[in-house]
């Protein structure tokens, strides 16, 4: 591109860019100034991490009034880095007891959308192929058998997240611009991740292991020592720890079918 | 009050003076946030971490030099690192799950300009990251060279070239992929895209 063509071309960019539709800006300055009043360390805290623990804390406060309740509120499930808190005292379904139907709020099954996900995954650190993945890591990518026709997974990542996870990623071949599944492999050490109070929360077995399978919506919180991020999941969650690794399978298959998954995993040939 | 004053007084605790500092800045500082993420949630509260990293380090800052690249700068390497973390995969997949409705009609509605302006956006997304930041401060937040430079913390003639190297892929891609950029509008001349 020689200078002239340079100099239109910036001008171009210059008057294409005025055009772009931003959201409107936030009140920015009334949040700063109510942390920097409030003395709140300076850290990651999402405006959603705000809100649910202002409800869990409220929530908290008004189980704490009932007896019974004291107990089991401060009780949390954990698999592997995973931590589930229960607001409710209502003990954990019996791995070999049907989830009536009824149970899971029509509104937590996630309803296609159309926007699609690939453009966001392309901003995703650390894509691998599986190959250069499995060289990276100090432990072995399993993976599902099954649906026999599942194969390797579409998109891998490897992730510092204080030891090195593992994220793999199937694409709907029926719907090319969504996620099928996903499954974390996460290793010790860590990033802590909290869920709270999900709308379901079922203890299972995987290969005879405790495990657990969450349905959302709920917050869900990674954290470490100096980061914290929270997001609302709306999809179901299907944990269990295999050795020293937690895995976390995301889908939107029926317990059954994750379960079937889980428990397919396999050294990748 | 000028700028400067202002600085001063934040720099000696005067939260009071740090408010309409925030209220000036807070557009330009949300807006490189959303082009580096996307996400209009992720980009506030990386501007609310902006404002308080600043907040917390004044002290050290140069009440001479203009505020806003400053603010530009750690806006924008916190949004790099919020970007390659682990938690931007999950609100990638939230996103996806979420029932969002999302109108097909949207585009359509949309002024050609606006419609433009949104696939210039897209093309800059499949740069590089340091592409991407160089061309949103230059072009979309319209930063001078030397401003630039001041963000970046690199000399006005490493912009430039760095500019220029970004320049030149980004035409091949809009070439390539988004014709609508190529195709010249009504009453005018085909453009140089």
């Amino acid at each position: 591109m020689n200078e002239l063509q340079q100099e239109l071309f910036e001008k171009q960019l210059l008057s294409l860019s005025k055009g772009l539709d931003y959201p409107r800006t936030p009140e920015i300055a009334g949040s700063v100034m109510t942390r920097l009043h409030g003395a709140t360390p300076p850290r990651f805290i999402s405006r959603r991490l705000v809100w649910s623990l202002t409800i869990i804390l409220i929530l908290f406060a008004s189980l704490m009034l009932i007896p019974p309740a004291r107990a089991a509120i401060l009780e949390f499930i954990q698999i592997g880095v995973v931590r589930i808190f229960r607001a409710e005292p209502t003990p954990l379904p019996p791995p070999d007891q049907e989830i009536p139907a009824t149970t899971v709020p029509m509104t937590v099954t996630p309803v296609p959308t159309s926007r699609p996900l690939i453009p966001l995954l392309e901003k995703l650190a650390g894509e691998m192929t599986l190959e250069e993945a499995q060289k990276a890591l100090d432990y072995p990518i399993l993976l599902p058998s099954y649906p026999p026709d599942l194969g390797k997974p579409d998109r891998v990542f490897v992730q510092d997240a204080e030891g090195k996870m593992t994220i793999l990623v199937w694409i709907d071949p029926q719907q090319p611009t969504q996620v099928l599944m996903s499954l974390h492999l996460i290793p010790p050490g860590s990033w802590a991740i909290d869920k709270f109070d999900p709308a379901l929360v079922q203890e299972t077995r995987v290969n005879g292991q405790r495990a657990i399978w969450a349905v959302g919506p709920y917050p869900l919180r990674l954290r470490n020592d100096d980061f914290e991020y929270t997001r609302l999941i709306d999809g179901h969650v299907l944990i269990w720890k295999e050795g020293n690794l937690t895995y976390r399978l995301e889908t939107d298959l029926p317990l059954e079918e994750a379960v079937k998954i889980a428990e397919s995993l396999e050294l990748a040939r | 009050m000028d700028e400067a004053t202002l600085i001063h007084h934040a720099a000696n605790g005067d939260a009071m003076a740090w408010e309409p500092l925030v209220l000036a800045h807070q557009e330009a500082v949300f807006r490189l946030s959303y082009l580096l993420l996307g996400d209009p949630d992720d980009a506030e509260d990386i501007a609310q971490e902006t404002f308080l990293r600043a907040w917390n380090h004044l002290k050290r800052f140069d009440t001479t030099r203009p505020l806003r690249p400053w603010l530009l700068s750690i806006a924008s390497n916190l949004a790099s690192n919020r970007r390659r973390s682990a938690g931007r995969y999950l609100s990638a997949l939230t996103r996806a799950f979420r029932n969002e409705p999302v109108s097909s009609t949207s585009i359509e509605e949309k002024s050609t300009r606006h419609l433009e302006a949104s696939q210039l956006w897209k093309a800059v997304q499949t740069l590089s990251v340091p592409d991407q930041q160089i061309v949103y401060l230059r072009y979309f937040l319209d930063l001078s060279v030397a401003e630039t430079a001041e963000v970046l913390k690199i000399a006005e003639g490493t912009v430039k070239s760095r500019l220029s190297r970004a320049l030149d892929r980004l035409r091949g891609i809009i070439q390539q992929d988004f014709p609508v950029l190529v195709e010249p509008r009504d009453g005018q001349e085909g453009n140089n895209a």
